[in-house]
């Protein structure tokens, strides 16, 4: 069963990986990085990542397709409700950044408690295949909060 | 168990203290006015604080881990300090949901810890917190995180009093299309509690829950309540109400302290 840094140590043998980092995208602490740091200062970088995530993750416009629990829970009717579980959060799964000769690929992993924290993969442009890391991403996150 | 060499006690403030126990590697569990720290090999293994929800309620109010289970747990793993590994050990929570949450709860208490940067009180040498190892964090990265969610606090909205004060909404204010955790919270917005009150109903982190109120303060939805008038009927104190964790926390010490003896 992984740990965050079995996790990031699983994102960073993908080909062409450079970085991969776990961050929390309401604080925008780093919880673990690996590798080398895109702008060379993952606290930094962790911080500038987690405010464009954030965005993303409350766009009310993004998820407006087809929302399903999370469109529905959007409390017009404020209720008294006892403690939720945040598991139906946030609405988008994934966003990707393509630059001159990298991809930065963000993954929000989804927890049955209150976390708000997504994977940080930097990928190089010639070496990465985005495809695939999608996809392992996607699976490294479950495994990481799923066992 | 730990040689302490140089006081930690000449420090003015708790941040300055934990340097002095990390540069020695200390082990124990530092007490300050908001919260303690505990510390092994001057490295930060836990935090705790009676304004954060500890990790058991993260954990068993979200429902991600049962009650039962949680206090299973804490029987079987919590004299030899191994909570945390018999969650894990009897498949009731990954490992590295086990890592994400506790470093959730970590540094949230640790922000009210060090929130009010005063003197320590005690230091205990080498105490150990029943959770057990889990992941350990530098001081300076707990002391330089703090400051920066300061900052985040206060570019969102100058205003300190709200996450200490009993919170309300403003009157007709539309609080149409809020993103879900701003919703969630502002619906624990009733003009009694305070932002620790609200985290705790909502099994949320404090410190993201004042992310949250102070944002919905900055677009006028939700503003200090004005004091109660000090001749209302008999009833609970705002304290008396749904605040029931630092009870739990205080229980739980008791019970360690006395399976210890």
């Amino acid at each position: 069963m992984p740990g965050i840094d079995e996790s990031l140590l699983e994102a960073m043998r993908l080909p062409g990986a450079r970085g991969a980092s776990l961050v929390d995208w309401i604080s925008g602490l780093a919880l673990g990085a690996v590798g080398e740091a895109p702008g060379g200062d993952w606290e930094a970088t962790a911080a500038e990542t987690a405010e464009l995530a954030r965005h993303v993750a409350e766009s009310g416009s993004l998820a407006a397709a087809g929302a399903g629990p999370a469109g529905s829970a959007r409390p017009a009717v404020p209720a008294a409700a006892p403690a939720v579980a945040p598991e139906e959060e946030p609405p988008v799964e994934d966003m990707i950044a393509t630059t001159a000769d990298a991809y930065h690929l963000i993954r929000f992993v989804s927890t049955p408690f209150d976390s708000t924290v997504f994977l940080h993969l930097w990928l190089d442009r010639n070496d990465g295949n985005l495809a695939l890391a999608r996809i392992r991403l996607s699976e490294m996150a479950d495994r990481l909060v799923l066992g | 168990m730990t040689r302490v060499t140089t006081t930690w006690t000449t420090h003015e403030t708790t941040s300055a203290a934990l340097g002095a126990l990390a540069a020695e590697g200390a082990t124990g569990a530092l007490s300050g006015e908001r919260g303690i720290v505990y510390l092994a090999a001057g490295r930060v293994v836990h935090v705790e604080s009676a304004f954060t929800p500890d990790l058991g309620a993260l954990l068993t109010r979200s429902g991600a881990v049962a009650a039962d289970g949680w206090w299973d747990a804490v029987d079987r793993g919590g004299r030899q300090a191994r909570v945390g590994h018999r969650l894990v050990d009897s498949g009731r929570l990954a490992a590295g949901a086990l890592e994400v949450c506790h470093l959730g709860a970590l540094f949230d208490a640790a922000y009210f810890v060090l929130a009010h940067d005063t003197r320590a009180h005690r230091f205990r040498p080498g105490a150990v917190h029943w959770l057990g190892a889990v992941r350990s964090v530098p001081v300076d990265v707990v002391v330089r995180e703090c400051g920066r969610r300061r900052a985040l606090l206060d570019r969102i909205w100058p205003d300190p009093d709200i996450d200490t004060v009993p919170l309300t909404r403003v009157p007709d204010a539309g609080a149409a299309a809020l993103p879900v955790r701003r919703g969630r919270t502002l619906t624990q917005v009733d003009g009694v509690r305070t932002a620790s009150q609200i985290a705790s109903a909502l099994a949320c982190r404090t410190y993201h829950t004042l992310v949250e109120l102070r944002r919905l303060a900055a677009d006028g939805l939700v503003t200090a309540a004005p004091p109660a008038p000090a001749s209302v009927a008999p009833g609970p104190s705002p304290r008396d109400v749904v605040w029931d964790d630092p009870d739990t926390a205080l229980l739980r010490r008791l019970r360690d302290a006395l399976e210890a003896l």
